[in-house]
């Protein structure tokens, strides 16, 4: 059989797929609306301040708009001060919701109840601290059930403090006079930081890529199985089987479909990230279809051989759960995999979501090159190489018992 | 010979599916392979028809060895399987001619090719809808036309008449008869009686994987002396139920049938 009836007949089956896939109105719109959703809800899960606020270099990955409660127990003039002051900065940078209550003991109570996220305590003496040149303490009480928001409560309070401090610390540097610098009095040493990549990197800008390749990864994945052991539960599968196509083709036809699929889903979720996040591609599009295109192909390989060990649909779904949870959350999609132990960055690393969300990252936010990106291509490349010759004779073997 | 099996055998674990059956078909022949449910009917399709390697022995279909002309074989047969091969979101046309592509057919062939089987089963007004909304008579009409699209010598039908009302029974009963126009071969399995009586030259009765006996109805009823096949059958195959612990398949070959 020549090569071109065999790429017309793989062609055949691939269209066939597709033209399937059309057909279910109600999955095509699911397929459409599921990256948008996505998308949506981790752009809004982790917004960006705009550069055009005036502290917009000072913060990373704010939570905006957290409800807080200030409770003044001093009574000082210096803790009205500093009390109106720290409200107004909350709600210039959008950081939290600012509420005043009467008694800690109240605050306490909406806390647990979960209406208040922390509870700022001015307390009793401060003013009295502040005006004889003592260090007067402010005290954060947060909510400490989710550890993380915790830390970035306490983190965004520290720098409205901090922005406070260092106003009350240069009125009284300039009030001894003689012309010093209070930031040189105060800070010798400062450190700034300058943006490698232009405008700004929001955390955004580090999500997007890699969830454009977790969605292809995910997408594929399931989409194989469901394809492949649909139309052998169905029993089409026999119909192809028993007509004089060689077997791979098959799987390479379910692959081919799969990748458009996978690509339309990426770019999907592209569009939504440039058009409503404010997400910007600074490398070339040609990569990043080529980094797709072998995203998708280094998995296929493991849906097929999944598919084909599980022998029916609800198997090869659960099993399939068993690699995409640690997937999302150990391949640097999500985490920055530096927060994992060594063993589980072993892990991370061994698996190909890694490498095409490592590449897209690079192209999308540092305008890679190609031989900036070559060995992520190369290990995505061999994956494809090797799971797929391994694919194929299972697959085959599995359809012939 | 349109058929020719030499001690073909399938077990699945512990479990001997077919069990060194030798089988011949004649060309143009209708052969009834008849057996209750779990006597291997299907399985002794599957590897007649490629789909299933076998443990032992081997066929010859259409003169070409399964195994090691298993493409030659393709091209020369048709299968209607137990399940529908039809795409359920797709339609009539779009069904045809995904096969029809497979088997190397293109354009304007095709396209009449299909027109014309679609005519044959008296589809041509639904010929635009989804099959999936189609009765299960109309289903099986366009199902049986599917394994005519490249006009093979031989043809296998695995129950095709299993759930359909009267009606439609009767259409795919003539229709199996005109099928067989032309020198064409046909191997219907089934267990209904009646059915076998009416279309086969010979029917050979299978039960726990091995072949009985094979013979025309006729002389089948005259050796045993009984008015009709039911009762060969009967006297043949048993009159007990057939589930006992022995003929139990494992669980693990399940999915593979």
């Amino acid at each position: 059989m020549g090569f071109k009836r065999i790429a017309y007949v793989t062609m055949v089956m691939a269209h066939k797929d597709l033209l399937d896939f059309w057909k279910a109105k109600m999955l095509v719109v699911a397929f459409t609306l599921f990256p948008i959703v996505m998308m949506a809800i981790f752009g809004y899960m982790f917004p960006s301040i705009t550069s055009a606020n005036p502290y917009a270099g000072k913060f990373s990955s704010p939570y905006g708009r957290l409800p807080i409660a200030i409770v003044n127990e001093d009574g000082g003039r210096a803790g009205e001060e500093i009390a109106d002051r720290f409200a107004q900065l909350a709600s210039s940078t959008g950081l939290f919701e600012v509420r005043d209550f009467a008694s800690l003991e109240a605050a306490k109570e909406r806390m647990t109840e979960g209406k208040l996220k922390g509870v700022l305590v001015i307390p009793q003496g401060f003013t009295e601290s502040l005006s004889s040149g003592r260090q007067a303490i402010l005290t954060i009480i947060v909510d400490d059930t989710n550890p993380q928001a915790a830390s970035s409560i306490f983190g965004q309070a520290s720098s409205l403090v901090r922005i406070i401090s260092e106003g009350v610390a240069a009125s009284r540097i300039s009030g001894l006079g003689a012309g010093a610098d209070p930031m040189a009095l105060l800070e010798p040493i400062g450190l700034e930081r300058r943006p490698f990549v232009r405008g700004s990197a929001t955390t955004f800008q580090f999500l997007a890529p890699g969830f454009m390749a977790l969605t292809v990864t995910l997408g594929t994945l399931s989409g194989l199985a469901a394809t492949i052991s649909r139309e052998k539960e169905q029993g089409t599968l026999d119909g192809i089987m028993v007509s004089p196509v060689p077997r791979y083709t098959v799987v390479v036809s379910k692959v081919l479909a799969q990748t458009v699929r996978g690509m339309i889903q990426s770019f999907i979720i592209l569009a939504v990230s440039m058009l409503f996040f404010g997400v910007r591609v600074y490398g070339s599009p040609l990569l990043m279809v080529l980094t797709m295109f072998l995203a998708v192909l280094s998995f296929s390989g493991i849906g097929i051989i999944i598919t084909a060990i599980s022998g029916e649909q609800e198997t090869a779904m659960t099993s399939l759960m068993l690699i995409n949870m640690p997937m999302t959350f150990l391949s640097n999609v999500v985490f920055p995999i530096e927060q994992l132990p060594w063993w589980l960055q072993v892990v991370g690393k061994s698996l190909p979501l890694y490498y095409s969300a490592d590449a897209l990252r690079k192209i999308i936010v540092l305008n890679a090159q190609i031989h900036h990106i070559a060995p992520d291509l190369i290990v995505l490349a061999l994956y494809s190489l090797l799971t797929l010759s391994a694919a194929i004779p299972i697959f085959v073997r599995s359809v012939s018992r | 010979m349109a058929v020719e099996a030499f001690g073909l055998t399938k077990r699945f674990g512990n479990f001997t599916a077919v069990d060194h059956v030798d089988l011949s078909i004649r060309e143009g022949e209708i052969f009834g392979l008849l057996g209750p449910n779990g006597a291997g009917k299907t399985t002794l399709v599957r590897m007649l028809t490629t789909l299933m390697r076998p443990t032992e022995g081997t066929a010859k279909v259409g003169g070409y060895d399964i195994l090691r002309e298993p493409d030659e074989v393709r091209k020369a047969i048709g299968l209607v399987a137990e399940k529908l091969i039809l795409y359920p979101r797709l339609n009539a046309v779009e069904n045809l001619m995904f096969f029809g592509r497979l088997y190397g057919m293109e354009g304007e062939e095709l396209r009449r090719k299909v027109d014309e089987l679609i005519e044959m089963v008296r589809l041509e007004g639904f010929k635009d809808f989804p099959i999936g909304g189609y009765s299960s008579g109309m289903r099986q009409r366009l199902n049986i036309v599917r394994a005519l699209l490249h006009d093979p010598r031989i043809l296998f039908l695995d129950e095709p008449t299993a759930m359909l009302d009267p009606q439609s029974i009767r259409f795919v009963r003539d229709l199996i008869k005109d099928l067989r126009k032309g020198g064409r071969t046909i191997i219907l399995t089934t267990h209904i009686m009646e059915e076998a009586e009416e279309l086969s030259d010979r029917v050979g009765i299978i039960d726990h994987g091995r072949i009985l006996v094979v013979d025309t109805p006729e002389g089948l009823k005259s050796k045993l002396g009984v008015s009709n096949l039911l009762e060969v059958f009967l006297e043949l195959t048993g009159r007990d139920l057939r589930d006992r612990a022995e003929n139990r398949i494992p669980i693990r070959a399940v999915g593979r049938m």
